[in-house]
């Protein structure tokens, strides 16, 4: 929270606020006051695009984590989806569960995020085989 | 049993947009009252002192003292 707080600059949080209510989301990567704003939906394509990426390599797929994270959003399941087959590809599944952990990390005192991702992507685990932390029993210190 | 999508944007927004302004009317308001409860009472007390402060008075009290090498006391 603090790194986005960071990011999120006091002025860029203001102008944030009187962004026009397109679907309600503020985006922290953009913060123009001219040009087009972009809807959550090319937002999201975008990152599903990159993350469909068939010859994704392991840094893309870092990068793409670590910028993924660092916005003002928890990512929609079908994002992570993308991410998380990418991780399979890669055959990376210490990647896959760590994006599991940074979702429940990124959703704060929110505690009714988490459960709801790991419900729509509940499907994909079982497809791809990548258990929780919590089956792992490495969510708690 | 299936969970409803909640909100999974501009979290962190919401929680500036309520907690900076507060976070600024406070620090105004602690700010103005060290001003007004230690500072102002600290120059309003040394006004006072120099108010009615007589330098040569004191110089000479001071003289009396012998604590100066360049003036020694009137007696000496």
């Amino acid at each position: 929270m603090f790194r986005a707080a960071l990011r999120l600059s006091v002025s860029g949080a203001r102008s944030l606020t009187r962004s026009p209510p397109q679907y309600a989301a503020p985006l922290a990567a953009r913060c123009y006051s001219h040009g087009k704003q972009e809807t959550d939906e090319e937002f999201d394509a975008r990152w599903i695009t990159y993350f469909n990426k068939p010859d994704i390599d392991a840094w893309e797929l870092r990068k793409g984590m670590n910028t993924l994270i660092g916005y003002d959003l928890v990512p929609e399941p079908k994002i992570l989806d993308a991410a998380l087959r990418a991780c399979r590809r890669l055959n990376d599944l210490a990647s896959a569960i760590r994006i599991l952990e940074a979702v429940k990390d990124k959703s704060g005192p929110h505690k009714d995020i988490y459960p709801y991702v790991i419900q729509e992507l509940r499907p994909t685990l079982t497809e791809l085989g990548i258990p929780t932390p919590e089956e792992l029993g490495i969510d708690k210190v | 049993m299936s969970l409803p999508k909640p909100v999974m944007r501009g979290l962190l927004a919401k929680r500036l947009r309520f907690h900076l302004p507060i976070a600024f009317t406070l620090s105004l308001i602690v700010a103005a009252a060290f001003k007004f409860t230690v500072t102002e009472p600290r120059k309003q007390a040394y006004a006072d002192f120099y108010k009615q402060y007589d330098a040569m008075k004191e110089f000479n009290a001071m003289r009396e003292a012998g604590i100066f090498e360049s003036v020694r006391p009137s007696g000496e």
